[in-house]
Formats: C-alpha cells, structure tokens, sequence
C-alpha cells in the first residue's frame, strides 16, 4: 500500500514493470482504476484498503458504486466463463461497510497558486482533487445550490440517493482542505471568466451538458412536451408531480432510462413507453439499466422514429414511422431510414425527450470559446480558445458516463499541472495503471462460486424513490469477490508468466492482425536480462534423469521402492532425521519427540527433546561435553579435534562445514568414527540453522572426493545438513553420496512453526497438531525421495547415484562436479 | 477355406492374405506357424481362423469378431486389445494372455504365464491350468476364471472385475480381496466352461478390489499458486513455507497442473541473429516462405501432411473437457496441422471435426482399440512425458465421468493413476515387437511415433531410431499436464533446450542423418520460440499450453481439481458449459496463424524461402547456461545492427 494518492501522476504506471500486465478490467476503465487489487481486499475484508485503492483514482466512489456504467465488467475475463465479477455492487459494499461518514486523511495545500473550477460535477470534482492533492488551492464554483452536477441533478434517488452524492463530496473536501466550493455562483452572473483569470493562475470550464435537446420535429415545443434532463433535475430537485396516464419517453441512453423509471414511480402515471430508432442490439442503455427498466414494468418499442408532435384530445399524438437498419456508419452505429408507409400514431400526456444534451452558456459564447454546443477544447491538451483555461467533461466533449467524465478530469488536470508547474511540453497524458499487489484470495470455492446480483428491489410504491437496489450482505460480497481471476497477478509459472499467457490472448484475439503480429514478435526478440539470480547453486538447479527406454521404470504407484536407512548400526525407517527444537514450546518439543518415535527416525540436537525415544545425536562443542545417555555425540570441529572417549555402543561423530572440512574427515579418519554429518549452513548446534538461507551444496562432493582419494569411501556414513525441504532435495543429496538427511526448519514449519525474525516461532501452532503435522511430513518427504528414485528405475533410495543427476546451470555444474543438461561432459 | 503355409509367405504377406479372405467372408488355415509373431493381428472380420500349431507374440490381437484356434502354445501377449470374438488356445500360454482385453472370450487350455489379464477391461480369459503371478495386476473390468491354482499377488491393484479361482491362491496382491460369490455367478462360469466343453466340479474362490487405494485418504487442499516470484530471493519463502504445510496437512506428494514452475534456460535465452525492426508488418512472407512439411513417411507410411511445421501436442480427453478436445481438434484442421488424441481414448466427434489425427497408445491402453487405430492418421506410442517422465497419467476422480469411464474401459470415480510402464513394453526388444504387431495390425500404413519425456536422450533417441520409428515427439520437463505431482514436475527431466541438444548429438552418434524426424514440445509459446527450435534443429514443434491459453486457459494451475473455471480442464457439465466451442476453436486457429505468420516472416527476415534453411548459425546464446548447454556462441550484448552492417559489408 505505498500508492501515492494522485492519479494524474504519470510515473505511478506500472504496466511496464516485468511482472505487472494490467488486467482488462483495469485497462477498460478510463480511470484506470485498480479493480482487482481491491476486490482482492474486498474477499480479505481490509474495507478501508479497498477503499483507498478506489478512491485513488475516483473520487465519487460511492456514487460509482450505485451507478458507474461499469465498463469494467463487460471486459472482464470471467464475463465468457459463468458471467463477470460483480465489480460495481462490490464497490458498493466498500462503503455501504465503512458507512457514510468515513473519511481519508486531509492533504493540506503547500503552494501558492490557485486553480478556478467551473462546475462541481465529476470532472470539475475529480480535477479538483487532483489539483489540491498536488498541493495548490482550488476555488470549485458550482451554478447550484448543492455540488454533484449531473451525478446529483441528472440521477433520480431510486438508483442514486442523494446523500450518497453528498457523502462523496464532503469526503473530497475533508480530504483536501484546498478545496474551497462556492455554491450558487453561476458563470457568468456571480463570477466572471474575465474576473477569474486576473485572481487565479489557471481557469477550469467543467460547466456540464444539462440543457436537453429537443426532438427536432414539428410540434417538439408543445406543452406535453418536456426534455428528460430538465424532467429529472426537476424530481431531483423534489417535485412529485402527478402526470398523465400514460407517457412516452423517446431515446435509449441511459437519461432515458432514468426519466421512464423516475416516470413510473410519480403519480398519476399507469403506463410508460420508451421508444427508440434502432433495434434491441443497438440500444445505446446499459442492460443493467435497461433490464431494471423492464423489471419494473416499462415497454420498450424499438425500431420507432417521432416524425412530428400534434396535440390531441388534450394530450399529444406522435406520428411516427418505423425504421429500417443499414450498414454501420463512421461513428460505429448502424444508419436507419424510415420504412415509407409505416405510419402510425402512439398517443399519450407526455413526451419526454432523452434525445441528447447540450452546454449552454451564454458568457463562454461571448468570449469566443463556444463551438456549437460544446466548448471549443483541444483533446490533445484541453486547452482552449483562451490560454490558461481548460475545460473537460460534457461541456467540452459532449455528454458521455460518469466515468469518463472523471477520466477527462483527470486529464484536464494533468495539463493544468503542467501549466502551473511550467512544464511547456508535458507528455501526453495516459491513464495510469498501479497495483497493490495484493495476494489472490485463497478461496476452494473461487472456480464454482456462481455470480450473484446485487438483490434487485424494484419500485416500491409505499416508497418510490427508494433505492431500487441492496447491497451485498459481507458473505455475498466475500464470495463474489472471490471470483475473480486475478489476471494482475504473476502465474505460479515463470514459463507460462502472466506475459507469455498475455502476449498468447493477444496474438488470438479477433481483431489482431500483422501489425499486432509484427509488434508481439520484436517484443518477443529483444533483449532480455538474464533471468539466473545471484547466490550459491541450489537444489533447483539439480534435475534427475529419469528411466524412458535405455532403463527400465519402477511403477511408483505401486512397486515397494526401499527407504529403510542404517547408520552405523542404528536402524532408521527412512534417510532422514529431524532437528531443531530445542527453545521450540515444551509442549511442541514433547510432542516432535513421540512423532521422531513413532516414525522411526531419530534427533540431532545439543538437548534430548523431553520424553525422547528415539536415538539422540548430542551435539557437542567439545569432548566434555558428552552425555552419556546419547545414542551419538557429533563433535562440532573448530580446529584440531579429539574425539570424546565413548561409552560402549555410543557412536562417535564429527560435525564438518565448507571451512572444516579437510580437517573433520582428516580427524574422523584418523580416530575411526563412526558417522560424519556435512554441515552445508555453517551453523549446525545453532538455533534453526537452517535459517542460514540456501546451503553450500559443494560440501558433499568435496567430502566424497577428499575419501575417494583416501580410499576410504565406505568408512563411515555421512549425514547431510542443511537447506533440505522436501524428498526431492533430500533425494538429490542421497545420489550425490549421502547415507541420509537432517529437516531442521522444514521440520520447524510442518509442525506447525512459523518464520520470525529470531527463529521459529511456534505462537499460533497447535501442540495437538504438532506431532502428527511433523509424521505426515516425514511421510510425504519420504515418498517423495522414493518417487525420484522409482522414477529414475531405482528400488532403493539408496541406489540412486551421481549419474542420475543433471545440472541446469554452470555454478551448480562447477560446485558439484554433475554434468549439465545437454552436455556430454564438465567443459 | 483359404490356407496358408507360413512355411512359403512372410508373416506381412500372410496377415494381408488373411484380411482379404476374412472380406470375403472365408475361413482360414494357417499351417506350419512356428509360433511365428502378429498371427491374424487387427483382423475384423467374423471369419474362423485356425491355426495349426503354435504362435508367437500377440497372436489375434487387435481383432474383432474372428474365431481364433490355436492347436498348440502361443507366445505372450495373446489377444491383446481383442475387442470382441474368441481365442481358444490348445497348450499354454506365455505372458499377459488377454493383455488389455477389451471384450470376447480367450480361452487356455493350458497353463498361463505371468500378468494374465494385465490392465484388462471386459470379457472372459479362462486359464484352465495353473496361472503364473500377478494374474488380473491393474485390471480394470471383466472375469477371469483360473481352474488350476493362482500365482503370488493375484488381483494385484486391480480397479475392477473379478478373478475367480478354482485351485490354490499362493497370495493375494495388494488391494485385493476375497469376495462375495453369488449363485448367478457360479452359474454364469459353468455355463461359460460347457460352451467350451470344459469339465470343472470345484468350487471358486472369488478375488475382488478390496477399495483401499483406489482413492488418495486425504484430499490437498484447494490453494491457488502463490506467484512463481515468491520462491525468488529467499531461500525460506512462502512458497516453501506453503508447501511444507500442505504436506504437513495431507502427508503425500502434492498434485498441480502445468509443467516445470520454475526458471530453467529455455529459448528465451536465445535469440535470432535479427533485427526486430526488419520485422514488417506488411510482410508478404506468407506467399513467399515454403512452410509445407510432411511427417512419417520414413518406413512407407502415408505421411502426415502439415500446413506449417507445427503440431498441438498430446492432451487426453479426461485431462481436458469434449468441448475442448472438439475445439482443438477443429482450430487443428482450420490451420492444416495435427491433433492428437493424448492418453483417453479417441473420440468420435474428436475424429470428424480433426483433419489428421495422431492416436496415441499408453501403459494403461485406455481407450485403446483396433477400430480407433484404423481410423487414425498416425500411431504413437507413448513412453513418457516431459511433466513426469517415468510416472503414468494421473486423473483426479472428479474428472472420471461415467461417460469418460465408459470411453476408457474403467470403472467411474476413481482416482486414475495409469501404469508407469506398457504391460508388453519392457525394453528396447519388446518395443521393435509392438510397433510391428501396430503395423501389421494396421497393414503398414500408418506412420508410427513415439512420444517420449527428455531424461537420457542421447540414449533413448538412438533406441528410437533402432526401433524404426516414423518420427519422434521429445518432450522437455517444461511441457504441462493436467496432473502430477509437483515435485517430479520441478525435479524429474531436462529441459526442451537440453532435449534438442542431446538428442541431435545422439542421432549424429550413430551417423543416423536426417531420415528420423523430430518434433520437439514443452515450452513452446509461439512463432519465435518455434523458430528458435527449427534452427536448433527440430523438424517440427508441437504446441499443448499455448493452444490451451489461446483458447481461454488463464494459467491457474488448477487443472488437477477438475472444477476448470474456464470449462477447459474439467469433466464437470455446469464448467464445460462455459467453454464455447465456436469461439474458442477460432481463437486457436487464429493463434495458429499468428504462429504461421511468425515463422513465416522470420524465416523471410533471415532471408531464407524455406524454414529448413534456419540453422544454428542464426542464433546466438544470451546466458552463459544457453550456451553451455546449446554449444551455440555466447554473446549477452548481442546487438542485431551490428550483424546487419556485418551483413551489409
């Protein structure tokens, strides 16, 4: 969570980083919010995280939660799979669950210079909080009585209550106290563009698209005829007139599908009819919306187009035509022309006209800046006629979503940044994409878990303007959020990384072509850094070979493969014994010390574990040291070393690590021991030494060599320390001349240890658990060494040899003397 | 009735002399056998076909509907695969008598060797003397009646069926037990024994699964797979951590999907001796770069004929949904390459929907049959692969339908872990032996390969190569699987780069040329990585993840749970149903041709017409572990300009 809270800062893009592909959900959002960071939050239940990584980007997070168009959610992967993840409802649960009052941390300004916005809408909003976020002041005028703009007048309470509006805002300005909003300050009356250029150093024209257009046929001024912004502003605004019986709204975007909603739930009406030009694929309305509509009782009548108005019968009669399609056009959407002949009359009280909105002001068209409609304002910069002011939002674009309108402020932002800081040539701006890293949720049910929407209510006639949607209860949202694919986060493959599978989807998809093809290769062909990592050569780098047709292959599902260890005489059921321990819990060492006993093998430590009956092997610093109760003592070496006198039938053994070597085997030749244990961490005698990181493999084929040379190869056992996690690390140690292995920290972790600073700690684990938590470890450990020696055609884990291993990188092939993959021989 | 006198014809010569009698509805002698391999193999005609002494390896294997007399003995490996009709056999019988039985009836006079009835899924093989150990081992359906006294281990591993005895049981194998005989089955046997004419008075013991190992006691937990990042860095890392607590929790190996997780030198440390700005859009490549190859044709056969030199790689239905195997089969034929049927079985929509289909035969011959390999393009023996070479298929017992079961051969809801080994396949020998009984069962024409996981590769190519192979499919430990345990996925085999390297030096050993076809998989990804390949030297490469992930796979790694959340890796009808055929078989063809595409412009950018002009001069290594293992140059500040001037000059 090191996100700096300011979204137009450029540098906060990590699409480019090696392990971060930004998902489609993300990619989809014109603000590019982080979806999938907090719907992961969403299934940890961190709300306030959650919330922060929303708010990030969008300052009207709750209103998004009710109503954001959600492109996201088409995009999501999941969407042609069992349906997308629910992701706007889940936002919604983010602060229906923190509650209205919560509130982010205040940034206070730092600089000089003041911003003029006008216009407290999404984009007037969104840009001021970048604005302030950056440090400067910001005068936010608003022509209204209260801020919000279309999100607050163009929205009816059934789907957006109004409070919700008004939380998002008080939340911006306690968050950012640079903020000053200035209600009832219409431009051009109260304040003057003229006025606002001498008193602040950048002026922002975000004024809004809230005058309807009218139908644009005969009659279209008539008194049953009202266009839909004004028709919702005005319930917005607390009228409940009663209107006709019936009432027809034309158009299909989503004002018309809030004006024939809002038109249901008022008085007086009995029938709602939306009428629209094209057919059902082409209507232009969200199918959210579009089916809440439905739900509710509203007809749709596609394929109509009003020709004229005429009053009739104290009412008003279109006449229409029917339409036919044509082929797409240059703006995408299929042309129509009227079917000749097909006239008709749809008679009702009122027509509400959703056909589109204008900006219009009267001061801006005075100064020059107005273009038609619409504020002249260049894309490339949002820039307009006048140096210093910008605009952004539906004034200056035309009437688009919520979210873009916050994208345009966004970028309104960016260059008025760049304005004040001087920056003559910023780059041009792009949404930036982050993440959170955060871990994808563990959930078994997470590729079952069917989606759910958010409970629809509906219309309500003891309430009308109640929401017509619920939240998610906490267990809804746990499991919706659960379902998402996470394609933010890196694959558990480094070959099938989250780029290679990205670069795959991206040569399949439909609309790719040469030129994707041709970008996708020299991607593909440029340079690259090495991927090996710096360190001593591990187990992972150390493969077997295993038996195909040259050797004959052990069924290991079902053919017995030996395990059985002797070491000098003392019987284990398997190579590998445990160690550690020993400032583990009393509960938890006396628990290991039954599971060492049950499961045959035996304890390396400087202390018995309480109860142990099992062999012990002391460790010791020095001959004084031993304890004649040990089954073995292992002196450690230091320098010149004397092995303790034993008593009869205590066997006698030396410790020996990368810097004693020599000298051990020297001594345990010399005084004849009984076992050598190869310390590859260094550290064996230590607390969990294994914490020493990855071992020095070399040890053990520098021991094999040095007795190889003395002739002595079979003198005595050795013992590995160090490093070992599984069977398969253990396997590979047994075919590089080991008689048997020690678990020190993976011992630790399977009974139920966790890795602290100091150690092991062993606070939330489970004394009950501990033992039979360790035996099955052990047990898997084991099968695991005896799969790899099946699977190389061995019966014996202890037939496994030097020659059934392979290297994959030259420090492993140098430190152990094994031959790499492909090579015939050590160059 | 035709007779024929081995004494005068070659066994080749004498099977086709026998299908074509048996077309024409006629009954066959065949005299002076001397116990001569592949008698009457693949025969489907219901013909008698007596034999008047002895025959060898495989006699009526792979046949259907015939009526088989053998006077004397025959060697192992009687009626292998029969699917229907009966084999009577007058004297003994060496091993595996009945080996994968499918249906129909065998019947020993004698006694039977060692494995009678190994991995058998239906009908009858009566033994009417003593049978050697390990009768019914891993058998899966079907009866078998032993009048004289049983082996060691009888009913060893068994998954199904029921083996009666009439004598002594020396021991019973694991998992096996003494069962339940009911009147109606005693009967049954008579009635079976008076068919032939065979007197018994005893009594059956009756040897049944015991059902202790059918299924893994513990399930892992579900846990989606923390980012391969996590392993780097720290040696005690979470994934390690993670690990070990699962173990602790179930006390097994633990299972996943996909291949080798971890880092190992692969073709991104090589690159191509080119420019990438040479790479043009507008590239006419496609019409001017030769990319037809053919595969198969070095021992006769009718060759695959392959659009471009790529192939989708072997994955079963079971590993993966209809729907899925439907698609790729049908992206396979949009593009002018091969499918293949991977370990399941062929189905029949798999069938019509793939332009050519390679069928592949495993350990545990599921789905295997005579009728399938006559309508396969290719046969390919499968000996290992590069996720778990030396261990058999593995299928989670949620994936193992009724319908899946049924196409197998086996019983439904078991956890299925398919031998590691063919019951008829013990070495090289034994292998020159099968592939025979596959080419005279099939009248030698049909190409024959071998899919093996890279372990001694420059060993097993050589035996391959002795063995007569039409081409090879080698497969790196980077290759995927819908299961298998995670540590012989990381631990067990080398990597594809290190497969190319041995197995070009193995073949050059022996002075073999170029007659050996290779196809190369595990890793490759696209059009680059393939083009990498053929210049190492692979004749062709096959592709299996990628096609997967082109078609909507999201590399969760949770293929082994059976619960695919894109419908791909599952059995489960509510999952598969999210996996839309028509969609996603046109979003692997178009992948294809991105493939084709990038060989293609590749090829042309190196200035070759022909992808068999690539070669190892147009490569470089970029890690000292590259070039070790590839023997190519290494140079990490390879800088693609500087050749061009080099070029130029």
């Amino acid at each position: 969570m090191t996100c700096k809270p300011f979204s137009v800062d450029l540098s906060q893009d990590e699409s480019g980083l090696p392990h971060y592909q930004p998902p489609p959900c993300q990619v989809a959002c014109p603000i590019g919010t982080d979806v999938a960071s907090y719907v992961g939050l969403i299934w940890d239940g961190k709300m306030p995280e959650a919330l922060e990584a929303i708010t990030a980007t969008n300052p009207l997070s709750g209103v998004c939660g009710y109503v954001c168009d959600a492109p996201c959610e088409p995009a999501c992967r999941r969407a042609s799979s069992d349906g997308a993840v629910a992701i706007r409802a889940l936002k919604r649960h983010v602060l229906d669950k923190l509650g209205h009052d919560y509130r982010l941390a205040p940034v206070r300004p730092d600089k000089a210079k003041k911003v003029a916005i006008i216009g407290a809408g999404p984009a007037g909003l969104t840009a001021a909080q970048d604005i302030a976020l950056a440090g400067y002041h910001v005068d936010l005028y608003e022509a209204h009585s209260k801020p919000g703009g279309m999100a607050l007048w163009g929205i009816p309470d059934f789907r957006l209550p109004q409070d919700v509006v008004q939380d998002d805002i008080d939340r911006v300005l306690s968050r950012c106290p640079g903020i000053a909003l200035h209600l009832d300050s219409p431009l051009g009356d109260k304040v003057k563009l003229d006025e606002l250029r001498e008193t602040h150093d950048a002026v922002l024209l975000a004024i809004g698209a809230s005058g309807g257009k009218k139908l644009g046929v005969s009659g279209d001024d008539g008194a049953h005829v009202i266009d839909g912004v004004t028709f919702l502003n005005r319930i917005n605004g607390g009228e409940r007139p009663i209107l006709p019986k019936k009432v027809v709204v034309i158009g299909g975007g989503d004002v018309a599908m809030d004006a024939c909603r809002a038109a249901l739930r008022l008085p007086g009406v009995e029938k709602v009819i939306v009428a629209y030009r094209r057919g059902p694929d082409e209507i232009p309305a969200r199918a959210h919306e579009l089916q809440a509509a439905k739900a509710e009782g509203v007809e749709i009548l596609y394929n109509i187009a009003p020709v004229a108005l005429e009053d009739k019968n104290g009412g008003v009669a279109i006449k229409c035509k029917k339409t036919a399609l044509g082929a797409p056009g240059a703006d995408g959407r299929r042309a129509f022309s009227l079917v000749e002949g097909s006239d008709f009359d749809l008679d009702c009280g009122l027509v509400i006209a959703a056909v589109g909105q204008k900006s219009v002001s009267l001061e801006l068209a005075q100064h020059g800046l107005m273009d038609g409609d619409k504020i002249f304002t260049r894309a490339s910069d949002m820039g307009t006629r006048l140096p210093n002011v910008f605009a952004a939002g539906d004034a200056a674009f035309g009437s688009s979503t919520l979210v873009q309108a916050m994208f345009q402020g966004h970028k309104a932002a960016y260059y008025v940044l760049a304005a004040l800081e001087g920056v003559a040539h910023p780059a041009p701006y792009r949404t930036p994409y982050r993440t959170r890293n955060v871990p994808v949720a563990q959930d078994p049910l997470w590729e079952k878990l069917a989606p759910k929407h958010a409970p629809f209510l509906g219309l309500d006639n003891s309430d009308p303007f109640g929401p017509a949607e619920a939240d998610y209860d906490d267990k809804t949202a746990h499991e919706q959020a659960a379902r998402c694919y996470r394609c933010d986060t890196e694959t558990g493959s480094s070959d099938y990384s989250v780029k290679a599978r990205e670069s795959i989807f991206a040569l399949a998809r439909p609309e790719a072509g040469p030129v994707d093809f041709a970008a996708a290769t020299r991607a593909k062909l440029a340079k690259r850094p090495d991927p090996q990592l710096a360190g001593p050569a591990t187990f992972d780098e150390l493969v077997f070979l295993p038996a195909n047709l040259t050797r004959l292959v052990i069924d290991p599902y079902r053919e017995a493969c030996k395990s059985a260890t002797v070491l000098a005489g003392m019987k284990l059921a398997q190579p590998l014994l445990v160690a550690g321990f020993e400032d583990a819990p009393e509960t938890i060492a006396a628990a290991v010390a039954r599971t060492v006993a049950e499961t045959g093998t035996a304890y390396l430590g400087r202390r018995p574990l309480p109860g142990l009956g099992a062999p012990w092997l002391q460790i010791i610093d020095g001959a004084e040291a031993a304890d004649p109760y040990a089954n073995a003592v292992l002196l450690r070496v230091r320098e010149a070393a004397v092995l303790p006198e034993a008593r009869p039938g205590q066997l006698r053994g030396l410790i020996a690590t990368a810097a004693t070597l020599e000298a051990a085997l020297a001594c345990a030749l010399a005084e004849k021991a009984d076992l050598v244990v190869l310390d590859g961490s260094g550290h064996l005698g230590d607390a969990w030494a294994d914490l020493a990181g990855a071992p020095d493999l070399s040890l053990l084929p520098r021991a094999v060599d040095i007795l190889r040379a003395a002739g002595q190869e079979e003198a005595f056992p050795l013992v590995w320390f160090g490093g070992l996690r599984s069977g398969s690390d253990l396997a590979k140690m047994l075919a590089l001349g080991a008689n048997a292995g020690v678990v020190d920290v993976a011992s630790g972790l399977a009974a139920g240890g966790a890795i602290a600073p100091h150690g092991l700690d062993f606070a939330a684990a489970d004394a009950e658990e501990a033992g039979p938590r360790l035996a099955a470890y052990l047990k898997a450990a084991t099968s695991e060494c005896s799969m790899m020696a099946r699977c190389c055609g061995k019966t014996n884990v202890h037939n496994l040899e030097p020659e059934d291993l392979r290297t994959l990188s030259l420090r492993a092939q140098a430190a152990l003397g094994i031959v790499m993959a492909g090579r015939k021989k050590i160059a | 009735m035709v007779t024929l006198d081995l004494a005068q014809i070659p066994v080749r010569d004498a099977n086709e002399a026998l299908r074509a009698a048996a077309a024409r509805g006629e009954d066959i002698e065949i005299v002076n056998p001397d116990a001569r391999h592949h008698l009457g193999v693949g025969l489907v005609a219901p013909v008698t076909v007596k034999i008047r002494g002895s025959a060898g390896y495989f006699c009526a294997g792979l046949s259907h509907g015939a009526r088989f007399e053998i006077e004397s003995n025959v060697g192992w490996g009687v009626g292998d695969s029969l699917y229907a009709g009966s084999v009577v056999v007058g004297g003994n019988a060496s091993a595996i008598a009945g080996v994968a039985l499918r249906g129909g009836e065998i019947v020993i006079k004698g006694n039977t060797g060692s494995r009678a009835g190994q991995v058998m899924k239906a009908g009858t093989l009566l033994c009417c003397g003593n049978a050697s150990f390990l009768a019914g081992y891993m058998m899966y359906g079907g009866r078998i009646i032993i009048l004289g006294d049983s082996g060691e281990r009888v009913g060893e591993d068994m998954s199904g069926g029921a083996i009666y005895v009439g004598g002594k049981v020396q021991s019973f194998g694991a998992d096996a037990k003494l069962g339940e005989m009911t009147p109606e089955e005693d009967a049954d046997i008579r009635a079976f024994l008076n068919k032939y004419g065979i007197a018994f008075e005893g009594e059956f013991q009756k040897i049944v699964n015991a059902g202790t190992k059918l299924r893994y006691g513990v399930n892992e937990p579900i846990a989606r797979p923390l980012p391969y990042t996590v392993a780097e860095g720290t040696y005690w890392n979470a994934k390690v951590a993670e690990d070990i607590h699962a173990k602790a929790m179930i006390g097994r190996y633990r299972i996943r999907g996909y291949g080798a997780a971890k880092t190992v030198p692969h073709f991104n440390d090589i690159a191509l001796k080119i420019d990438p700005e040479r790479i043009q859009a507008a590239s006419d490549a496609l019409a001017s770069v030769n990319l037809k190859t053919k595969l198969g044709d070095r021992s006769g056969a009718k060759p695959l004929e392959l659009s471009m030199p790529v192939l989708i790689a072997p994955m079963s239905y079971g590993a993966l949904s209809k729907s899925t195997k439907i698609a790729l089969a049908r992206a396979s034929k949009l593009a002018g390459v091969v499918e293949n049927t991977g370990e399941g079985g062929m189905l029949p929509e798999q069938r019509a929907e793939a332009g050519q289909l390679i069928y592949q035969c495993l350990s545990g011959r599921l789905g295997w049959n005579i009728h399938d390999m006559l309508k396969a393009d290719c046969l390919e023996i499968y000996i290992s692969q590069g996720a778990k070479p030396g261990l058999g298929g593995q299928l989670m017992a949620k994936k193992v339908t009724k319908e899946l079961a049924a196409v197998r051969g086996i019983p439904e809801g078991i956890d299925l872990r398919s031998p590691s080994r063919h019951p008829d396949i013990m070495g090289a020998d034994d292998l020159v032996i099968k592939v025979e009984e596959f080419r005279e069962a099939t009248g030698y024409k049909k190409p024959i390969s071998i899919k093996m996981g890279a372990g001694r590769v420059r060993d097993d190519i050589k035996i391959a190569y002795k063995d007569g192979f039409d081409f090879v499919q080698l497969d790196g430990m980077q290759g995927s699987t819908g299961a298998a345990s995670t540590e012989v996925l990381e631990n067990m085999g080398i990597p594809t780069l290190a497969a190319i390297q041995e197995a070009l030096d193995g073949l050059k050993e022996i002075d073999a040329g170029d007659d050996m076809p290779i196809v190369f998989m595990g890793g490759v990804k696209d059009g680059v990585d393939a083009v990498k390949a053929l210049a190492l030297g692979a004749s062709a490469v096959a592709m299996g993840t990628a096609a997967l992930i082109a078609g909507g796979c999201i590399s969760c790694m949770q293929c082994h749970v059976g619960n695919c959340v894109v419908g791909i890796a599952t059995q489960d009808p509510e999952h598969e149903e999210r996996y839309k055929i028509d969609v996603q078989a046109k979003a692997i063809a178009r992948y294809l041709e991105a493939v084709r595409w990038q060989i293609a412009t590749l090829t042309k950018a190196l200035g070759y017409t022909d992808f068999r002009q690539l070669s190892r001069k147009d490569l470089v290594a970029l890690t000292p572990e590259a070039a070790a293992i590839t023997g190519l140059p290494y140079d990490p500040d390879y800088f693609p300009v500087e050749h061009l001037l080099t070029e130029v000059a």
